[in-house]
């Protein structure tokens, strides 16, 4: 059992290693956000 | 055989609680101050290590650190590998009150959370890839051969006599000391303003700092293996210090820059959490005061010469834990007094001034195998996976380079 559970962790650390190491994202650019008023900001009328 | 007592089972149980806390309280603390584009990926360094290290301190890590020593003082063998041997009836060596188990779940948590503290030092510039092998190594190769030095009783600092109640050397200046190793090794953040840190989320540090007071009650208190007296002396240094760490920063803070910093309280309260550590057992809570205030002086001191230096230890570690540590190391030898702890040794104010030369040498030792191990560590790993990401990755941020997400929607 002992042997099984240090293997089961080698396996890990082995696809540790072979993982991508880097990410294929594209990067996010930030959108523009109309802005908009607080509720406590608003006219007491509205 | 030793009887299990369910008051100190309790308290042991559940202070292995409070110090698992602690980890994603650091992952808030360091979370905060980091730019918001590499928020997740500081806060995954603790988390994962979370993961890790219970993996590989139950594997090997428990019995290296405080297995049967294999004769030099130096490691533990292997006669707990996985575990074996470790079962619910008491050591008749550690804690011989509790639980063998609740024992190693105590400790286990002060292994997780020490790795994790390094990882403020490369913050926003490393490979998530190198320090999960950094992580793996350094637990394994740094922290267990050091707890077996200080904390077991046939490690050859314990048979010097060094006083460590709950890890100043072992956990803070030994990670302070490989943080800044570290931080010399990776190099400066790119595209930075000004070498001081930019937070992006002063209330989540302090959230952070909040939840690491909380469990630092367990880490301190909970190394008197009882619910007893020494537990509630190491409580009440422990909140008495760092309340007061948290305080002098602030005031230096206000006299020095003009206003009182709210980070500033967050981090003079971790400082002085970092300096009782080793003494909170063996000192009386007017001696707490005293090591507040000077930690309180000396950390800010330290964290002021690091910008000046131009070290890019990202969230401070060494000058928090690093420095803190040494200090409450050395400390510990001017305070400690056989009145609170008839298991430790009169200090330098008691009239033991050798203990203070002892503390010195454990805080030489300690840091010295840290800084060499953590340089080659640093070394092997650079030579299979690039340590710091590249340029553009930097650029655009961890969360989105390294995991392929980001925290906050645009």
């Amino acid at each position: 059992m002992v042997i099984a559970a240090l293997v089961c962790f080698g396996i890990l650390l082995v696809a540790w290693i072979l993982a991508p190491s880097d990410t294929s994202h594209p990067r996010v650019e930030p959108t523009a956000v109309e802005p908009t008023p607080e509720a406590e900001s608003l006219p007491l009328a509205a | 055989m030793p009887e299990i007592s369910a008051g100190d089972t309790a308290w042991v149980l559940m202070s292995a609680a409070l110090v698992m806390l602690m980890t994603p309280g650091l992952a808030f603390f360091y979370g905060g101050l980091v730019r918001r584009k590499n928020v997740l990926s500081t806060i995954m360094h603790s988390f994962f290590i979370l993961g890790l290290v219970s993996v590989t301190w139950v594997l090997w890590g428990y019995t290296l650190a405080f297995g049967p020593d294999t004769g030099l003082g130096l490691i533990g063998g292997l006669d707990w590998l996985a575990l074996e041997g470790v079962t619910g009836e008491p050591s008749s060596v550690y804690a011989t009150t509790v639980p063998h188990l609740a024992f190693m779940a105590f400790q286990m948590m002060f292994a997780i959370i020490t790795p994790a503290l390094i990882t403020g030092a490369f913050a926003e510039r490393k490979r998530f890839k190198a320090f999960v092998l950094f992580a793996v190594a350094w637990s394994t190769l740094v922290y267990a051969p050091i707890a077996h030095w200080v904390w077991s009783p046939d490690g050859w600092l314990f048979g010097l006599g060094v006083l460590d109640f709950a890890g100043g050397t072992v956990v803070h200046l030994a990670s302070g000391v490989a943080a800044l190793v570290a931080a010399l090794f990776i190099g400066r953040r790119s595209g930075l303003i000004a070498p001081a840190t930019e937070p992006h989320d002063v209330p989540m540090t302090v959230l952070g700092a909040g939840l690491l007071w909380f469990g630092w009650f367990g880490f301190n208190a909970g190394s008197a293996l009882g619910a007893n007296g020494l537990a509630a002396t190491a409580f009440v240094t422990t909140n008495t210090a760092a309340a007061m760490a948290a305080i002098t920063w602030v005031t230096i803070s206000w006299l020095h820059r003009g206003t009182p910093s709210v980070l500033g309280a967050a981090i003079g309260a971790v400082a002085g959490l970092v300096a009782i550590t080793p003494a909170a057992g063996y000192v009386t809570p007017a001696a707490s005061v005293l090591i507040g205030l000077g930690v309180g002086v000396v950390c800010y001191g330290a964290a002021m010469l690091r910008l000046r230096a131009r070290v890019d230890d990202a969230l401070d570690v060494f000058s928090v834990h690093g420095v803190g540590g040494a200090f409450g190391a050395i400390a510990t030898g001017v305070f400690a007094t056989v009145a609170v702890n008839s298991a430790g040794v009169n200090g330098l104010i008691e009239g033991n001034a050798s203990q203070v030369a002892i503390q010195a040498i454990g805080v030489v030792a300690v840091g010295a195998y840290s800084a060499v191990a953590t340089a080659l560590i640093l070394v092997a790993i650079n030579l299979v996976v690039p340590i710091r990401v590249a340029g553009p990755a930097e650029e655009a941020g961890l969360d989105l380079a390294q995991h392929g997400e980001i925290a906050y929607q645009p």
